[in-house]
């Protein structure tokens, strides 16, 4: 392969979104070209500037509640009052905190009992509110994992996956489907992965992938403790988490 | 179905990406007022063709409708004023990739990209053309596949590669050209 070939790939190398055969071919280049292992280097350096330094905009507070009404009502009000006029959402006060309460609320009272992924995706929101995704906040494994132990009767593994693209933000505890459960926090350039974990008998079982609500979910069981992760990041992204998890475990 | 009913399934679903939706709306529109009518134009559009929804991601189902919407706003309010500009890559349209490396021997100092700041790197994002803004939006922010990225801006996976990688090369050369001015006025 020639460098002006190799050169026009870089960009989806570092995406991993070449065929195998492409991939070994550059990977082969580079491996002969310092011009464009630098390039690559380059190129890496800089989806790593973006990703973690673009700013990003969250939305307003208000703008929930501005389409809320916006939106048509065909019907006269009924029982189930509508999100944005619900007790949470006036109690929070402010714009998408109090919209996610009330989804996570009608979440928890239209998912119902005996679903887990429902009720996963329910903690998921919520723990998107402001102040919520973390109660002990640190990067460190060393503090998050015994910080857990202390508070529950399991020691999910806890890990700091930077390496491999999925920095450790924190954990806290949470209340999952019945369980109390350790939720450990991570992050995938700007979006929240939220890994439960609670004491399960039974054997092991393999990954299980589902999407919910606009969520990917993987669950699994191993060594006597059942793994939910769940994310809006992309479904392969998600299973590549759990496996490194499922790993260290 | 009464309509409270599709109603509620269709926030359960919309109302978490409220923030994906609006961050690709902001960096598209370029300021928070447009940025919110662009928004709320898209979700109650969603709202009406809920039931066009086949399932799959919801998300990358959003972020298409909330660049549709863009679109048009963009018709309605700047007549005139293209902001899709097709593959007009920052460089020279006859630029293939090796060329808009450049020549010059790449000068490490210049290059640190891992020390821009926010700020910059945004100032710099601005300045790309729409089509390679978002394409580096949806990935590096929305973490979206190739192919959901085609799906989203309706191109092919092809496509969405080569803007991809002149995406990236434009920004690096705004950086560079960035650099350069810094040098020049001894900051």
């Amino acid at each position: 392969m020639e460098c002006n070939r190799a050169t026009a790939l870089l960009s989806g190398m570092i995406d991993r979104a070449l065929g195998p055969i492409a991939r070994l071919r550059v990977h082969r280049h580079v491996a002969g070209c310092n011009d464009c292992a630098a390039k690559l280097e380059e190129l890496r350096a800089m989806q790593a500037a973006i990703r973690t330094k673009l700013p990003y905009h969250r939305a307003p507070p208000g703008l929930a509640a501005r389409i809320g009404a916006a939106l048509p009502r065909e019907e006269a009000p009924r029982v189930a009052r509508p999100w944005f006029r619900m007790p949470a959402f006036s109690l929070a006060g402010t714009g998408l905190a109090g919209a996610l309460a009330g989804v996570a609320l009608t979440l928890l009272l239209t998912g119902g009992q005996n679903d887990p992924s429902m009720a996963v995706i329910g903690s998921h929101i919520r723990s998107m509110q402001a102040d919520h995704l973390t109660d002990v906040l640190t990067s460190d494994q060393h503090t998050v994992k015994p910080w857990l132990s202390a508070r529950l009767d399991v020691s999910p593994p806890v890990r700091d996956l930077k390496q491999e693209g999925f920095p450790l933000v924190g954990g806290r505890l949470d209340y999952v489907d019945g369980h109390p459960a350790a939720a450990v926090v991570y992050q995938r350039a700007k979006h929240v992965i939220n890994l439960f974990a609670w004491a399960s008998s039974g054997k092991d079982e393999p990954f299980h992938e589902e999407t919910r609500q606009g969520f990917n979910i993987v669950t699994w069981r191993q060594g006597g403790i059942r793994y939910y992760a769940v994310s809006d990041v992309e479904a392969n992204q998600l299973a590549e988490f759990a496996t490194l998890v499922a790993q260290g475990g | 179905m009464p309509q409270d009913d599709r109603r509620r399934r269709f926030e359960l679903l919309a109302l978490p990406h409220l923030d994906a939706a609006y961050n690709l709306a902001r960096w598209l529109a370029g300021n928070t007022t447009d940025a919110e009518d662009v928004v709320q134009d898209a979700y109650l559009r969603a709202f009406r063709y809920f039931d066009a929804f086949q399932g799959g991601n919801f998300r990358v189902w959003l972020l298409t409708i909330v660049r549709n919407a863009f679109i048009t706003w963009v018709k309605e309010n700047r007549s005139g004023r293209m902001v899709f500009v097709p593959d007009t890559p920052v460089a020279d349209s006859a630029d293939n990739e090796e060329t808009m490396w450049g020549s010059r021997p790449r000068d490490p100092e210049a290059l640190l990209l891992e020390s821009i700041d926010s700020q910059t790197l945004g100032r710099l994002m601005e300045q790309l053309p729409a089509e390679y803004r978002e394409v580096l939006l949806l990935r590096e922010v929305e973490d979206l596949a190739y192919k959901e990225i085609a799906e989203v801006t309706g191109v092919p996976i092809g496509t969405v590669m080569s803007r991809l990688s002149r995406a990236r090369l434009g920004l690096r050369k705004l950086w560079l050209q960035q650099a350069e001015t810094e040098d020049a006025h001894g900051v």
